[in-house]
Order: structure tokens, then sequence, then C-alpha cells
């Protein structure tokens, strides 16, 4: 297996695996979406909203904000020590309070503990005017995307294949002639190899072949070279939720092993 | 109503640009009806938003923000 870091953004990440099969980068991509846990609000107490909004609504538009997640701080609410009533080691609580003319952002939730305190404070929630008024308390628990959406902290992981295009060597006038209608810079040749100067441009090409009917090159994909990209809604840095999801999928084989072992 | 939080698709948090957006539509809007060369598309804003897939560009190129006109009703 081979990995080479391509592109690592706080938020977004582009990786390129090497010598492996489909099946295992797609486990991955599916522990990403189901399995990583993350924060996000679960429940809300509205002690006073005028504003134009139902109480429903704004709670389901708090749930969506994504919150900074420590997953060595925290646990799951009914694994914890507290057995399910709520405590320090698997609740983050805010509040917020807002009177009068103004948008209120994701920013005005404020945490108990400041280390708490959301990234993402540009949100609007609801808008007030005149002297309306918004007063709430929310609680923030651990959860996977299974569950629900708003604890999906990876949004659109995917991967694609690497394409390996062909061309028939006795036809490699007609592939130069082909070459000078696409836009330039697309390809080059190597061999009997079409070489694309960027994968993501590859329908480019595919439509060309299709518009003048050529079927002296082939398009084939190779199962063994993928490009992985990724995104966070912010609970996690790109490279924080690989590692963690790396390491969920490593326990789920653990425990397997071990549970296997006991068989005669 | 109100920009939707996250895009129906994808789930990319979309509404932080949305305000962003908002302001630098209404001043290439400006120097269109000016005569004026703008100074960016609604393209290069999109794009400088980091809205790359289309799922999350018709979120905030289609969204209709209709909150001011509900807001005096409680």
């Amino acid at each position: 297996m081979k990995v080479d870091v391509k592109e690592l953004k706080p938020k977004k990440a582009i990786i390129q695996i090497e010598d492996i099969k489909p099946y295992f980068v797609n486990a991955l991509r599916r522990i990403m979406i189901s399995e990583l846990p993350k924060l996000a609000v679960n429940e809300v107490v509205i002690y006073d909203n005028t504003s134009a909004l139902f109480d429903e609504i704004i709670s389901h538009r708090l749930g969506l904000v994504p919150i900074p997640t420590d997953l060595s701080l925290l646990l799951f609410k009914n694994e914890c020590v507290c057995k399910g009533k709520g405590c320090p080691n698997c609740t983050v609580r805010y509040t917020l309070s807002k009177e009068g003319e103004g948008s209120v952002y994701s920013g005005d939730l404020l945490p108990a503990e400041k280390s708490w305190a959301i990234k993402e404070d540009k949100i609007p929630i609801v808008e007030l005017y005149g002297d309306q008024r918004l007063i709430l308390e929310v609680e923030a628990v651990l959860g996977r995307g299974r569950d629900h959406a708003k604890w999906q902290a990876i949004q659109a992981p995917a991967y694609r294949m690497e394409p390996i295009i062909e061309f028939d060597k006795t036809k490699l006038d007609d592939v130069k002639e082909f070459i000078t209608k696409l836009p330039e810079n697309l390809v080059s040749i190597k061999g009997n190899k079409l070489v694309l100067k960027d994968v993501t441009k590859l329908p480019i090409i595919e439509s060309y072949i299709s518009k003048e009917n050529i079927d002296y090159i082939t398009i084939e994909r190779d199962p063994t070279k993928f490009l992985f990209h990724f995104e966070t809604d912010g609970s996690f840095t790109a490279k924080d939720a690989i590692l963690e999801s790396v390491n969920i999928l490593q326990k789920k084989y653990e425990e397997l092993g071990k549970l296997l072992k006991n068989l005669k | 109503m109100i920009i939707p939080v996250r895009c129906f698709t994808c789930g990319k948090v979309i509404s932080d640009v949305y305000e962003d957006y908002k302001k630098r539509y209404e001043d290439y809007k400006k120097a269109i009806s000016a005569g004026e060369k703008p100074k960016e598309t609604p393209k290069q804003i999109l794009d400088n938003l980091g809205l790359d897939r289309y799922c999350c560009r018709r979120m905030v190129l289609t969204h209709v923000d209709l909150i001011g006109e509900a807001a005096p009703y409680e």
C-alpha cells in the first residue's frame, strides 16, 4: 500500500492510495459516514421565543450547527459513568439569549467552558425584529451518523479509480488529430496511452469521444489506484477525522479477531 | 424563509457564506446596471466562497430570503 497526501486543508483532504482493492477504501468511507462520533445539539430548552420561526425550526437549525469535538474528553451518554443522567463527561451545555433587532448567530451560543466555543460562529439561526426575544439552553451529546445526519462529521467522502486511456497503436495519426480538437493541455501521448493532466477532467475527454464516435480509444479504470477525497463540517480537522476513522475500523477488526479466538 | 443551515444533498454548511454572497452579488448587480465592468461575476463569487459542488451552489443561488416578510408576525 502506498499513500500520498495530495491536499490537506483544515476542512478538506485529497489522498491518493495505491496497491489496494476497492472494498478497503469503501470500508473506510462508510466508517466516516456512519461510525465517526461527533457532538451535536440533542436537547433544547426554550424559555422564550417571540421570533418569526417556530420553536421546532430553531431547534432543528441548532442541531445542524457543527460543534468542535475532542473525542479524548468525551463519552457517549449511555455509556457514561453518570448512567445517562448527563454530566460534564458526556454533555456540553450552551446558553443563548438575545433581544432586539438583529441576527442571532451560532456564535451567540455561549458554552459553560471556553474550550467548547463554537468555531463556525457565522451561521444565522434566526433574525429578530423590533423587541422580539430568544432565550434558550441547549445540550450537545455525542452521536453517530447512522442515527441522524446531524451527527455525520464528514461530508461527501468519495473515491475515484485512476483512468487508463488506451488507443490502437496503428491509428496514432487519428489520435493526434483527435487531440487537436480537445481543449489545450488536457492530455499528452505516452506510448499507446493518453495521460490526463488533471484526473477530474475525465468527463471532458469522454464527451469528445462519444461526440466524435471514436472506437479506437478505450477508457478503463485501474481498481488498485484511488483518489480519495472528503470534507469535514468543522467539528474535526480533516487530519483528525481520517486518523480517528482508521482507529475505529482497526478496533472493529480487533474485536472481531478476539471473538473468533473462541471458535473451536 | 431563512437560508438552510446545510446543503440538502451533501450536508456542507452553506448558511455562513450566504450574507457575504448577497452583499457581493448586490455589488455585481450595481456595477452591471451602472454599465461598469463588475469586479467579480457570480461564478467567481461562488468559487471564492468554496462552493465547489453544484448541490451547494444551487442552495445559495436559488434561495428566496423571506424572513423579513414573516418577521412582524410572532
